[in-house]
């Protein structure tokens, strides 16, 4: 229902779902939504690459994820990579993929594999783990959490090598310094810890709310005449859920300045950031901010000291689909995340759904401070996942287990239960059979089945639509279930409405019956249904004649031009058909003189006829001959000249007035004629 | 000698909604001016005070916002964690708010840091409200108590644990300082007086209440909860009087206008409800952006102030009517003028003649009056006048036919203008009020144009069009008529169980006429 879809009832949870990209060439970006799937999709095509659901993947959902850090030894190609992966090693970890689930585990899946490498559990956490950092050469992993402490992971053995308490509430972010000797750590303030002795080195104000990302972003100091000790002159960027700014601070050799150095502004709270380190002292920082509102704003600074004035981006990115037509607005499309790639002159924007997002590579063209790109994302919507999986995994399920589905009963959410074919590669990794069919497991849902052994009820019709559309007299609900063209549709719907609902509905129609026919036909078509269905209940009321009188009188009157509407439309086919015939024969004419020559032979034919012969062609064609001849200068200005000289004038323009203008004599005439007829005025 | 009668318009009442004292009431406030907060806007309050600001309490912060500003006059950000209720004292100068963490804080309107912070409950409060003494503060939370708390000394007087679940809404009586009722999540709503240590009284609304609320006389009570909107006699020890289902999703906050005629609703779905306190009927309603979550209204209905989940908050104010006095004003000639030898007596052997009054034509009424027919047929064929009255078109339409000039008016038009005739029938044919004038126009335009038919492709398509639609048309009155013929069926059998007292209502009169003539 929020904007963000942040997930969680907590209301100081970051906005939006972990995703990442794969780190150096960014060819996969893995996203852990809210239904606990985790996803990873190649950036290259667009194309869903892996899925995994961890098996608890309801209870403890994904809060954040990050990629190892990949090796140049094992980027040569994936094949090779699979074979490394058999045998245990450091280059195992190049396609690691960390997820900190809201229970405290932290779980390792292995892309190469497609399935889990290991779970980190024990001694770690007992709560929501927030942020997990992969420190960049020794293989271990740092995590932090809900319960106030920083743990360092051995990823090798899997055990805890260090746990120590980081803050007196969560602490909600970790980054580790370029050199890999400080780490950075953040609940609310900000705090620097040597790693080697694990002490706090510097503190900094933080934020009002929870810290939502750090990140470095230099890895010199400015001014190279000191010595560097691989941590003082640093800058580093820290944003915070519910706040708009991004707040840039800068390590210092002493301990008093803790306020911030500069600052960032955007629109929204930030979502996704990313940024391009800046290694020497002329290069800007470019910075990508994705925002809860769906936007990206881009900054290019180079950091040196003080800015007192927050700064606005140079450049902001929106997607919006196209608008088709005059009904159909713009609507934007949300931006989920951004990075840049290697080359930092493009941005890889990721943007659609959560559930398929299309990813897009995008040139940055920084003298446009605002672009707004338009994608139609609607055909994206077709199901071509299924082509696409290469691997999916299912979660094993006991027979006996009861799963628990989100959604209220009664109100049946559309559950689309895993497809069948990966069952078939479930059962050729394993054989053992305690597999269970999708009738069971349904079966276990909370959800009555006899309702639903009477063909999918929920798609069919919509009376609960109907009455609460009815109950609260909302028109764009009624017009979504009114304004259907499904005549099955209509009568399952009207079979199933509550009774106590008829009267209303009856007086609904009546209004909307008033419109134009197209829109009101489709409501005759629903009136008829109430009737032929609920004859009986009606006939039982004691008031029918009064409840439904103004309905009868107004089909009544409206039917009263009945006659002369049929009348008129006579007129008119005979008309349309002419002019349909006339075109025709100027197409077969057009081509050479001997064509008219055959033409009139038809005529004569034609006028021949009796005037009794129906068909059309006989009284078309002379007419048609006779628009024929006409030139189309006889469609020009209507001259408001007295009419005898226009007429002598122009003769085609007589032929087309012939019959008007004889008619039209008080026009032309002087006012005194008129009068002499004297049938004006009483 | 008589003079020229102007064309009499027929006007046509407009069908569908009807026009009553509240949607004009309620429709005359201005386009919303929308704020962004920083999260879901939980309360909005408004001070009993002049100049009527209001406090806005979204995530951690409660901005107070002032009459016309947009932008916040003032904010109290030091919250550890999400604010609730900030709610304004009757003198509009303490401000108390609930906080995520369990504590109480209260706030000097004009200070910064709170005045006082009641520390016991051990879970979120998300009601806080004063006492009609204005010294004592009420406040209820998820650990399931309601406390009560002194101001001058910060002490916790009372805790009452009746309640079995969240404590989640609750007000002070405005006019006895010992009482004040709750609302929580275990259904009930209590009431409490703070002499008896425990609840006097208590009712049960049958889902999770989530928002109450007192009338100003203290004798009706209002709760909401699911999607029902509950009134209850509180004199008669809680009697239901009335239970409200008019919203489809959960309602969450409830209001008084000012006058208390009306009690105004907020759901989840979007839409804001207004009814009137005498017949519990819904009179107006309002629809937003996003789900609601509360609305507050000012002095004399002046704003009326919306948040929403998406962190939104809508502001509308009310429609100025000075406005319109301001504009100068044409002068107008002073009232002797009018009674100017108004008062002369006739004498005896006078004869008045009055001076002819000058009587004011429509621009088409002048044309018709110098018989410029296609003039007058031209002058209301305009967009302005077709579009925005096309009911004055159509009587000027109907008066040529009288005169049995509409086929010169309608003849010698080239292209341009006789696709905007034609235009005109296609846009106005298919209703019922205008239908019979225009079959007739649309004959007589053919029976003209036949000999030219073919020259324009314009007007060829126009043609097409009307032939499409009034085949639409004749379709739609073929399904009326079947569905007619149905009616009748069940019209027939009423008859014959009511006797010949029902033929009266059907005013079509036909099947009966018949049966009285034989």
């Amino acid at each position: 229902m929020a904007a963000g879809g942040g997930g969680s009832g907590d209301p100081l949870a970051p906005a939006g779902v972990p995703c990442a990209f794969s780190p150096h060439s960014q060819a996969y970006f893995a996203l852990a939504s809210t239904d606990g799937h985790l996803r990873v999709w190649e950036t290259a095509s667009n194309r869903l690459h892996q899925e995994y659901v961890p098996s608890a993947h309801l209870s403890g959902t994904c809060t954040c994820l990050a990629w190892a850090p990949a090796r140049l030894q094992a980027k040569e190609s994936p094949q090779r990579k699979k074979r490394k992966s058999e045998a245990v090693g450091m280059s195992n970890q190049t396609d690691l993929l960390a997820l900190g689930t809201a229970v405290g585990s932290i779980l390792l899946y292995s892309t190469v594999k497609g399935e889990l490498h290991s779970k980190l559990i024990s001694g770690g956490h007992d709560n929501r783990v927030n942020c997990i950092q992969w420190h960049q050469d020794s293989g271990c992993l740092y995590s932090c959490s809900d319960d106030k402490h920083i743990v360092e992971w051995n990823v090798q053995t899997c055990k805890v090598k260090c746990k120590w308490k980081g803050d007196n509430s969560s602490v909600s972010s970790l980054c580790i310094s370029p050199d890999g000797k400080m780490l950075l750590s953040a609940g609310r303030t900000i705090k620097l810890w040597v790693l080697e002795t694990k002490e706090v080195y510097r503190h900094f104000t933080g934020h009002a709310t929870p810290v939502s990302s750090l990140m470095f972003t230099t890895i010199r100091p400015p001014n190279e005449s000191q010595p560097f000790d691989g941590i003082t002159g640093l800058y580093f960027l820290s944003g915070a859920v519910h706040d708009r700014l991004l707040n840039v601070w800068q390590v210092r050799s002493e301990n008093k300045e803790k306020s911030a150095v500069m600052s960032f502004t955007v629109t929204d709270e930030p979502v996704y950031i990313d940024l391009t380190l800046s290694e020497n002292k002329e290069e800007p920082v470019k910075l990508a901010v994705v925002c809860r509102d769906g936007q990206v704003h881009l900054f290019e600074h180079i950091l040196n000291g003080y800015c007192k004035k927050p700064l606005t981006s140079n450049c902001t990115i929106q997607i919006a689909t196209p608008g088709k037509g005059k009904k159909s607005t713009p609507k934007p499309i949300p931006i989920l995340a951004a990075g840049f790639c290697s080359d930092k002159m493009s941005l890889l924007l990721v943007y659609g759904s959560w559930f398929q997002p299309t990813i897009e590579r995008v040139a940055l063209n920084s003298r446009e401070p605002h672009m707004c790109l338009v994608r139609d994302i609607s055909n994206c919507w077709a199901p071509k996942v299924e082509t696409a999986i290469t691997k999916v995994r299912t979660p094993v399920i006991n027979s006996e287990a009861k799963v628990l589905v989100p959604g209220i009963p009664g109100h049946h959410a559309a559950i689309k239960p895993a497809p069948p074919q990966t069952e078939q590669v479930e059962s050729k990794r394993k054989s053992g059979g305690n597999e269970v069919s999708i009738e069971e497991r349904l079966g276990a849902m909370d959800i009555d089945t006899h309702k639903k052994g009477k063909d999918d009820l929920q798609t069919n019709s919509f009376p609960v639509l109907l009455t609460q559309g009815l109950e609260s007299n909302d028109f764009e609900m009624l017009n979504k279930v009114l304004q259907t063209r499904n005549l099955n549709l209509i009568k399952k719907t009207v079979l199933r409405m509550p009774l106590h609902t008829v009267i209303p509905l009856l007086q609904e129609l009546t209004k909307r019956l008033q419109g134009h026919p197209n829109s009101a036909v489709l409501m005759v078509q629903w009136l008829k249904c109430v009737l032929t269905v609920h004859a009986s209940y009606l006939s039982t009321l004691p008031d029918l004649v009064p409840q439904l009188g103004t309905l009868y009188q107004l089909m009544e009157s409206r039917v009263k031009t009945f006659q002369k509407l049929s009348h008129l439309h006579g007129k008119l086919i005979l008309l349309i058909t002419q002019v349909t015939a006339s075109e025709k024969t100027k197409e077969t004419t057009s081509p050479g003189q001997q064509a008219k020559l055959v033409y009139e032979e038809v005529l004569d034919g034609a006028l021949q006829t009796p005037k009794g012969c129906t068909q059309c062609s006989g009284i078309v064609l002379p007419l048609g001959n006779l628009a024929g001849t006409i030139s189309t200068q006889g469609m020009g200005t209507r001259d408001d000249a007295p009419e005898g000289k226009g007429h002598r004038g122009r003769p085609a323009a007589g032929v087309f007035r012939a019959r008007g203008s004889a008619l039209d004599t008080p026009r032309g005439q002087k006012r005194g004629d008129v009068r002499t007829k004297g049938c004006w005025e009483v | 000698m008589a003079g020229y009668k102007p064309v009499a318009i027929q006007t046509y009442p407009i069908l569908g909604e009807k026009i009553t004292q509240d949607t004009l009431y309620w429709n005359n406030y201005k386009t919303p001016v929308q704020i962004k907060e920083f999260g879901a806007v939980s309360k909005v309050d408004f001070s009993p005070q002049p100049p009527y600001n209001y406090a806005v309490t979204a995530s951690s912060r409660i901005h107070i916002y002032g009459r016309y500003s947009q932008e916040p006059i003032k904010t109290f950000s030091r919250f550890k964690d999400t604010a609730y209720c900030a709610t304004f004292r009757q003198d509009g100068r303490l401000l108390v708010a609930g906080s995520e963490d369990g504590g109480v804080q209260l706030f000097d309107i004009s200070g910064r840091a709170p005045l006082r912070q009641f520390e016991g409950h051990t879970k979120a409060v998300h009601t806080v409200d004063f006492t009609a003494d204005k010294y004592h503060v009420v406040s209820g939370a998820d650990d399931y108590t309601v406390k009560l708390w002194d101001i001058p000394n910060s002490k916790e007087i009372l805790t009452f644990k009746e309640h079995s679940d969240y404590v989640r809404c609750g007000c002070a009586s405005k006019l006895n300082p010992d009482l004040f009722i709750t609302g929580s999540y275990d259904h009930t709503v209590k009431m409490f007086d703070a002499r008896t240590n425990e609840s006097v009284l208590s009712v049960e609304h049958g889902q999770p209440v989530e928002s109450v609320l007192l009338f100003p006389s203290g004798g009706l009570l209002v709760s909401a909860g699911g999607r029902y909107v509950k009134v209850w006699d509180m004199l008669k020890g809680g009697q239901l009087l009335v239970s409200l289902k008019n919203h489809h999703k959960t309602v969450t906050c409830l209001c008084l206008s000012s006058s208390g005629q009306r009690l105004l609703s907020g759901s989840l779905d979007r839409k804001v409800k207004v009814y009137s306190t005498a017949s519990y009927k819904v009179v107006h309603s309002f629809d937003y952006a996003a789900s609601i979550l509360s609305l507050a209204l000012a002095h004399e209905d002046e704003t009326i102030v919306v948040g929403m989940t998406n962190g939104i908050l809508s502001v509308k104010h009310r429609k100025s009517e000075a406005k319109k006095e301001s504009l100068p004003r044409r002068r107008r000639p002073a009232y002797r003028t009018f009674i100017k030898g108004k008062n002369y007596m006739k004498q005896r052997d006078d004869i008045l003649i009055n001076r002819p009054t000058k009587k004011h034509l429509e621009l088409y009424d002048r044309d018709l009056k110098h018989f410029r027919i296609s003039k007058a047929l031209d002058r209301v064929l305009e967009p302005t006048c077709a579009i925005k009255t096309p009911e004055i078109t159509v009587s000027i339409i109907k008066e040529l036919n009288r005169r049995g000039v509409l086929a010169n008016a309608l003849a010698g038009r080239d292209e341009k203008e006789i696709s905007r005739v034609l235009n005109f029938l296609i846009r106005n044919l298919s209703q019922p009020r205008f239908a019979p004038v225009l079959i007739n126009a649309a004959e007589i335009i053919i029976d003209i144009y036949l000999p030219v038919i073919g020259q324009s492709p314009v007007v060829d398509k126009k043609f097409l069009l009307l032939q499409g639609l009034v085949e639409k048309e004749i379709d739609y009155q073929r399904e009326l008529l079947e569905t007619l013929g149905m009616m009748d069926m069940l019209f027939a059998t009423m008859r014959g169980k009511e006797g010949t007292s029902v033929l009266e209502h059907t005013s079509d009169g036909f099947p009966e006429n018949k049966k009285i003539e034989s």
